[in-house]
């Protein structure tokens, strides 16, 4: 039957108790995150006491930011702990967006919601940590306990140290550990329960973008790809009008002054060469902006594959780069232009800012193209709003693609984008 | 004849400087922006003025702009617009004056450079000129309703060409007519448009802006 099919594959999402292998992990989820969260939320709550006792001094903020950043690395952790023991794998949410300039960093940091929203997980997870202790701990001190009554009994006869469990009889023993069976038989349960209702917690508030946070990304990002679109070919007319339109325009106005000159009875040779000549210069620039403009729009070289078209970027530019591209087979070619774009847009920032031979590599991990572009120059470079680099991240958000630039002072500089490959 | 030139594309402005130099013209400016062409023709009072459409800051319709602003300040001042494209909204705004001494042309017409001379020369003299093609898209524009309904396939010819700016015996030789017949479909075009005999000269250009629908 398919129902028990994919029962058999997918965790059980139910109030129903898994197999065992599965309420193990959640008793180790509630042990571990039974101490960790409580924990946790005595050092923020300190750190918070702290930031707002300092704040008058202004110091106060940057340790208030601090908290706020810590905050969202417990929520982190916790996120990544329920991924692998609750086996509820959430998506992380979307890093703080950080501009230059210390009050910039402060407002960043403190008004950082998903922070705050780890901040209460903290606080709303205090009652399941003490029940996860209280109930399921002592369902199973219980448990353990009254099974082993029956056979304790015959050295001690007497009462065990916890839960009062006394008995006169042998088989008053006997009901004793039929009730610590049921103890244990009923730990799954509240476990798992719990468990439920921790996953539900942290898919409400350690979880990054949900569906309708996906629905406001697809829009913009879609908005996003129209203007981008509408932009490249408002410059591709601008780059017409202005180059070859116009050379030829020249050229036609040189021609005609010359073929009027030729028509006269008296023709004046010298003018006519000069003129010819400065038509022809005419014609080959228009020929070498038509070139430029038509790679613009699509690399003839693309055609060939991501290798040949960026070694050509390479050596049109007149840098030094090796390129390796490794992919077990031809993204879409759509998919195949944004990354050409944006390892020739980062190939040309090096050629311009380091100057240094650059490495460029495309490969492929678990589904996702990976290009890494690595140069050894002085570094510094960094993804400011407005910039070459936040440029190419915006074009690369519509196809669910993401840009990390690692740029200490000094190099070397490593910008990677990671673009989800269709399955 | 003594010409201020604007245009922001450095290789056509220099390109139209040597050509009208060559051709025995004195440009007195040559220049690549609205605000530079409002105060060189201020300072100079050309002849006429060869303007581009299109120039900074804001590439789209500054030099049109100047022009009609120049027009409304100094009484006959004489422009060509010079555009690389046909924008009807503009030929409209330019022609609405109704004042001649105007003309638009698409760049390309340099090419027949004895054309593109004949055609400043008219505007100097006060004649409205227009690029076949701007007439063209003004009368698909336009569409042929009204008085212009009841012309016929030659007055329509004719008047084709009055509105490029086309002399009787231009039109004359353009058609393999005579002149007299010229005059004949003129006057009927004239009559069939309602303009009466009294506006002189000026019917000409009324006869063509009514036909462009402006």
């Amino acid at each position: 039957m398919t129902s028990r099919a994919a029962d058999a594959r997918t965790p059980r999402r139910g109030w129903w108790p898994g197999p065992l292998r599965q309420t193990r992990a959640e008793a180790a989820w509630l042990v571990v995150a039974g101490v960790l969260s409580p924990a946790a939320l005595v050092v923020v709550l300190a750190g918070l006491a702290v930031g707002v006792a300092l704040s008058p001094l202004g110091l106060g903020l940057l340790v208030l930011a601090g908290v706020v950043r810590g905050m969202r690395l417990l929520g982190g952790l916790h996120r990544r702990l329920a991924g692998v023991l609750l086996d509820a794998p959430l998506r992380a949410p979307a890093p703080v967006v950080l501009r230059p300039g210390l009050w910039h960093w402060l407002v960043a940091r403190l008004g950082d919601r998903h922070a705050w929203r780890a901040g209460a997980y903290l606080v709303l997870r205090v009652p399941i940590s003490f029940a996860g202790f209280a109930v399921a701990g002592s369902l199973l001190v219980f448990g353990v306990a009254a099974v082993s009554y029956p056979v304790l009994w015959f050295f001690t006869r007497d009462v065990l140290p916890v839960y009062n469990i006394v008995s006169r009889t042998w088989p008053g023993t006997v009901l004793w550990a039929v009730g610590g069976v049921l103890a244990l038989a009923a730990v799954p349960w509240v476990v798992h329960a719990l468990a439920v209702l921790d996953r539900q917690l942290g898919r409400l508030l350690l979880s990054g973008p949900g569906l309708l946070q996906r629905l406001r990304f697809l829009e913009e990002t879609r908005a996003t790809a129209l203007e981008d679109a509408a932009q490249r070919l408002r410059r591709i007319e601008r780059d017409l009008h202005d180059g070859a339109q116009a050379q030829l325009v020249a050229m036609a106005m040189k021609l005609g002054l010359a073929k009027e000159e030729l028509a006269t009875d008296t023709v004046d040779l010298d003018q006519v060469r000069a003129l010819v000549e400065a038509a022809h210069g005419n014609a080959k620039q228009a020929l070498v902006e038509l070139r430029d403009l038509a790679r613009g729009i699509h690399p003839a070289a693309l055609d060939k594959g991501l290798d040949v078209a960026l070694s050509t970027v390479a050596t049109a530019a007149g840098m030094t780069a090796t390129v390796s591209v490794r992919l077990g087979r031809r993204p879409p070619p759509s998919l195949e232009a944004v990354v050409y774009f944006a390892a020739a847009e980062l190939m040309t920032n090096v050629a311009k800012h380091s100057g240094k031979p650059c490495t460029v590599r495309i490969d492929e991990h678990d589904g996702v193209l990976h290009l890494t572009v690595t140069d050894a120059g002085p570094g510094g470079a960094a993804v400011v709003p407005g910039g070459g680099l936040a440029g190419i991240a915006e074009r690369l958000r519509p196809v669910d693609g993401e840009l990390t630039v690692a740029s200490p002072p000094g190099g070397p500089t490593v910008v990677t984008a990671e673009v989800p490959l269709p399955r | 004849m003594r010409i201020v030139i604007a245009e922001d594309s450095t290789i056509l402005r220099q390109g139209l400087v040597e050509l009208l130099g060559l051709r025995g013209h004195d440009v007195v400016a040559a220049v690549k922006d609205a605000e530079e062409l409002r105060s060189a023709v201020r300072a100079h009072r050309p002849d006429v003025s060869v303007v581009d459409i299109r120039m900074p800051p804001s590439h789209t319709d500054e030099g049109l702009r100047a022009a009609i602003e120049l027009r409304e300040e100094l009484a006959g001042c004489a422009i060509l617009l010079f555009s690389q494209y046909v924008e009807t909204k503009y030929a409209k705004q330019l022609l609405a004056d109704q004042a001649g001494a105007v003309g638009y042309l698409l760049k390309d017409r340099v090419a027949e450079v004895s054309d593109f001379l004949d055609a400043l020369r008219r505007v100097a003299a006060g004649e409205t000129v227009l690029d076949p093609e701007v007439v063209r898209q003004l009368f698909a524009a336009t569409g042929r309703s009204g008085p212009l309904a009841e012309l016929t396939a030659r007055e329509r010819e004719v008047l084709d060409l009055m509105a490029q700016g086309r002399s009787n015996s231009a039109i004359a030789a353009d058609l393999f007519l005579s002149a007299g017949s010229v005059e004949k479909y003129v006057t009927s075009i004239f009559a069939k448009l309602g303009l009466p005999p009294s506006e002189g000269h000026n019917r000409r250009v009324l006869a063509v802006l009514r036909y462009l629908g402006v």
